[in-house]
């Protein structure tokens, strides 16, 4: 353990990504999934990729350079985020219009937003841009700059999550509260979305999709069975995804496992094991009583 | 008139741009206690979200306040439309109930959590502050819901079927509230229910409108909860 902490170890920018992500998206998780909206969270880090592959795809060929620089990272970065934005936006319109069912619409999204990731991986160009190691979820090398946008994005979201914590609650759990207390809910529906939009666009771009589902749900949900209310739950989910994050790289790293799979089967594990004590507890108390 | 806290004028209301009631003229000054009731799908709840603000008319006006200030409300939605799959305290459940109050941005000060401890003391929950909302029975998690509300420090307590869905005893103590902070704040109150028989039990319920084939029938609570009334009405309901 000593050692990945060590500043100058080498993989030392993707400890510090995972440990960004694994602060700030747990506390976006909240909010998914106190509005009910889990499978978003798998669906929507799927579309994600799909746009940051299309816009790798794009850059390699009218662009023509055969490495990532920075100039792919930030179009693939405005292109996934605009595309996740724009489909939260439409699903929340088709909700509230009630048109359909949201988890089929979701379910749909879902799978054909990972069969346009394949066929866009399928392009020879894409695996000389290399973001095969990013859909396999393997956090190995994340550049400076990478690492600087991920450190002020998220920071931007926390800060965001932080002063407007009271207005984005309301919305989220009594949305005809707020419209009675004369809140404007489009304009915090928009801000929730935008911020949701750029935690998983930018995760995805930096640790792949399985990671940031990983990381937006299985935390709030250990810490919802830890701890009651929404600042609380909010605070141990941030510390639960830190403690993922740090112990996930330090096992990946002695055992030469992929770090991404090996945070998300860790978060699994915690839950599992969290679980089943609540329910050996629930047990023990009915027989004593 | 021109004092009412809530004046309909020829409103229409309705959703997706189809009206359910149309041509409504109702008034509501400060310190009625209006009922609405009729039968399930006749309007009662779309006129008190109306009311909120939380549907504008498709047709007609609503005038909300008497112009020196918006109309601070005070709703108390039907319990079931906020079941939370996240497990908010009791105390966090009511904390919202300042938000409107407080600007985008700014923090919740201290006397607005005092306020909020006083309005679960007014309901006789400040004892179950700490426990989570969803594991709360149905009668204490309507008293939450009115303690949220009050901690709006509203001009209008709206309240949307506050009686459904709980036992007898739970929906006595729960009108009991009701009518106490009618009688001790002044406070204008307009109550969706159909338990015609705990409104015709508190005399504190001065008016009564029913809701009626798209028609408000208004008229004082003696009269209009009359059982050849109740009679008339639900016969016209069956047919």
């Amino acid at each position: 353990m000593l050692e990945i902490l060590n500043p100058n170890f080498l993989l030392r920018n993707a400890l510090y990504g995972g440990l960004i992500i694994g602060i700030v998206a747990p506390l976006v998780g909240v909010y998914l999934l106190a509005r009910r909206m889990v499978f978003l969270g798998v669906a929507l880090p799927q579309v994600s990729t799909a746009g940051i592959a299309a816009a790798f795809i794009w850059h390699a060929f009218f662009h023509g350079h055969p490495d990532r620089d920075i100039n792919d990272f930030a179009i693939a970065l405005v292109g996934s985020s605009l595309l996740t934005f724009g489909v939260i936006v439409m699903l929340a319109l088709l909700e509230r219009r009630k048109r359909g069912i949201l988890e089929g619409r979701v379910a749909m999204l879902y799978a054909v937003a990972g069969a346009a990731t394949i066929l866009l991986v399928a392009s020879d160009r894409i695996t000389e841009i290399g973001i095969l190691g990013l859909l396999k979820g393997e956090i190995i090398a994340i550049p400076d700059i990478e690492l600087l946008i991920l450190f002020l994005g998220y920071g931007a979201i926390l800060i965001l999550l932080t002063v407007f914590h009271k207005e984005l609650v309301l919305v989220t759990v009594d949305r005809d509260m707020a419209i009675s207390l004369g809140k404007r809910v489009v304009v915090w529906d928009l801000l929730l979305f935008g911020v949701i939009g750029v935690t998983i666009s930018l995760g995805v771009l930096v640790v792949g999709p399985l990671v940031m589902f990983g990381f937006l749900i299985v935390p709030p949900m250990i810490a919802g069975r830890l701890v009651v209310g929404m600042r609380s739950v909010s605070i141990v989910a941030a510390l639960v995804g830190t403690g993922i994050a740090l112990v996930g790289f330090d096992l990946a790293y002695r055992l030469d496992w992929p770090t991404g799979p090996t945070d998300v089967a860790l978060a699994g594990v915690i839950l599992a094991v969290v679980t089943t004590g609540q329910a050996l507890k629930s047990l023990a108390s009915r027989v004593v009583a | 008139m021109a004092d009412a806290l809530i004046s309909f004028h020829d409103a229409a209301l309705g959703y997706d741009g189809v009206s359910v009631l149309e041509g409504l003229t109702l008034d509501i000054h400060r310190g009625d206690f209006l009922a609405l009731v009729g039968a399930n799908g006749c309007g009662k709840s779309t006129i008190l979200k109306s009311i909120a603000g939380i549907l504008e008319p498709l047709r007609g006006r609503i005038r909300r306040g008497t112009g020196e200030r918006p109309v601070r409300f005070g709703y108390v939605p039907q319990r079931e439309t906020i079941e939370m799959v996240f497990p908010l305290t009791v105390f966090e459940v009511a904390l919202m109930g300042t938000y409107g109050r407080v600007k985008p941005g700014w923090p919740i000060t201290h006397a607005d959590r005092e306020l909020v401890r006083a309005c679960l003391a007014d309901v006789g929950l400040d004892d179950l502050q700490r426990k989570p909302f969803p594991a709360l029975s149905g009668g204490q998690r309507q008293r939450v819901l009115i303690a949220r509300a009050l901690a709006a420090e509203p001009d209008i307590l709206l309240l949307d079927e506050p009686l459904s869905g709980i036992d007898l005893g739970a929906a006595q103590t729960i009108m009991e509230l009701i009518a106490r902070l009618h009688r001790d704040h002044g406070l204008t109150t307009v109550m969706v229910s159909h338990h015609l028989k705990a409104l015709r039990e508190r005399e504190v319920v001065r008016e009564v409108v029913w809701v009626h084939e798209g028609k408000l029938l208004r008229g004082p609570a003696a009269t209009m909860l009359a059982p050849d009334m109740v009679f008339r009405m639900m016969d016209a309901e069956i047919g």
